[in-house]
């Protein structure tokens, strides 16, 4: 753990994170620790709604009239994305560090979690809310929804990968270890999960998107590059 | 909840429409959710971006970004403002730290945040359980208050708010961490 603070200073890297006040390293840890710990995934997404109620404080500014004519145009451009690469930034924390921690995690074979950290139990409380992450790589994110209702797990069209091969989909809890759920395709797709895969789908579990052979990895663990990571969140 | 149907409830039922439209690729839709909206998203992107010329930029960004996304939205914890502003705010925060957050202090230009208006707080009580944050930070010192708000509204780290203040990292993290673990502590007391 780098975040060795004295016994003075509590931890409360879940507000620090979803506030933004962290940088560098710091900022590093807290990304590996939504990873690795679902409870402190849910509570940084349990301040980030708390915050949220600021939003109602801000000031509203009316921006130039013609930039939304500007917008309008741009939706219909050939190549409408935004000059610079982002990450999907709103539920999913995900990042390129964070999709560094992955592919250590990934390296690690089991990495973070370890032999010594057992699987949570799935905890199935009331009726489950809809799940959403955005799968952010180099690429445009793929968007996932999941509905724990009826168990689909919607996502937009997979990022590109090489000619010859497949964009495999992957679940990573608390454990570390990536679980297959299905190939992505050049349009929308609905995967259908089988039942042990839905109880895998809980808020703070990271998608994960691999490059694999046709047909997906032969192993059962990712072969390929992650070529994109997002954490679910609860909508 | 509220126990009669008010004029903002049926702005928000409104608002949610409108967005789940646009998930749907409905143009009209689209430009009727910014027509909503991207006074309440320019206000936070212009204050967090410090200039005018990037911070129409990162609008138009953050529209497309939500124009691409809507689909994903769907009706559960966050209301579609809280959804659409804090996609607007972390857009506005990567654009900062990718500049390089050159700026210490936000912007003159930028409006002030206003103390909470009574209708304000009134329509967060309606809102429901969530009701105490902003009691909670009534609790706080001034000064970790006015910390926590310049790290929300300003988009500003430990270290920016160090400089701004002039007191090294360490303390300013220090008397924050200790004003987080306050708020942390009064939210759960009054859940």
């Amino acid at each position: 753990m780098t975040t060795k603070a004295p016994s003075s200073e509590p931890d409360v890297a879940a507000a620090e994170l979803a506030l933004g006040l962290l940088e560098g390293e710091e900022r590093a840890a807290a990304l590996r620790r939504v990873l690795a710990e679902p409870h402190f995934a849910a509570e940084v997404e349990d301040w980030r709604m708390r915050f949220a109620q600021l939003f109602d404080l801000w000031p509203e500014v009316a921006p130039p009239p013609e930039l939304i004519e500007r917008i309008d145009a741009s939706l219909h451009g050939v190549a409408p994305a935004p000059r610079r690469r982002f990450p999907w930034p709103v539920l999913a924390i995900a990042s390129s560090a964070l999709a560094a921690c992955l592919l250590v995690i990934v390296a690690q074979g089991g990495g973070i979690g370890g032999a010594n950290a057992p699987v949570p139990p799935p905890v199935v409380v009331e009726p489950p809310a809809p799940l959403v992450a955005a799968i952010a790589g180099e690429q445009a994110a793929v968007a996932a929804s999941f509905d724990p209702r009826s168990g689909a797990l919607r996502l937009t069209a997979a990022p590109r990968v090489p000619a010859g091969r497949a964009a495999q989909l992957w679940a990573i809890g608390g454990d570390g270890v990536p679980h297959p759920l299905g190939l992505l395709a050049a349009q929308a797709v609905v995967l259908p999960l089988s039942p042990g895969d839905r109880v895998r789908l809980t808020p703070g579990v990271t998608l994960a998107i691999s490059v694999e052979p046709p047909g997906g990895s032969p192993t059962g663990k990712p072969t390929g590059p992650v070529i994109a990571t997002g954490a679910l969140a609860a909508v | 909840m509220p126990l009669r149907r008010t004029a903002s409830d049926d702005a928000r039922a409104h608002l949610a429409a409108t967005l789940i439209a646009t998930g749907s690729e409905d143009r009209a839709a689209f430009r009727e959710l910014y027509r909503l909206t991207s006074a309440k998203l320019f206000g936070i992107v212009l204050r967090i971006c410090g200039e005018r010329q990037a911070a129409e930029d990162v609008l138009h960004d953050v529209y497309l970004l939500i124009w691409r996304r809507a689909g994903a939205w769907e009706p559960g914890r966050a209301s579609p403002i809280s959804w659409l502003a804090t996609i607007a705010r972390n857009r506005a925060i990567d654009w900062r730290r990718a500049e390089g957050s050159r700026r210490a202090a936000p912007m003159a230009e930028a409006p002030e945040i206003a103390d909470p208006a009574p209708d304000a707080e009134a329509m967060l009580v309606a809102d429901g359980e969530r009701h105490s944050l902003l009691e909670c930070l009534e609790e706080l010192e001034p000064r970790t208050r006015a910390a926590i708000r310049t790290a929300f509204f300003d988009g500003m780290t430990y270290n920016a708010i160090a400089a701004a203040q002039g007191v090294p990292a360490g303390t300013a993290k220090s008397w924050i961490r200790r004003g987080l673990a306050r708020l942390k502590d009064c939210l759960s007391r009054d859940d």
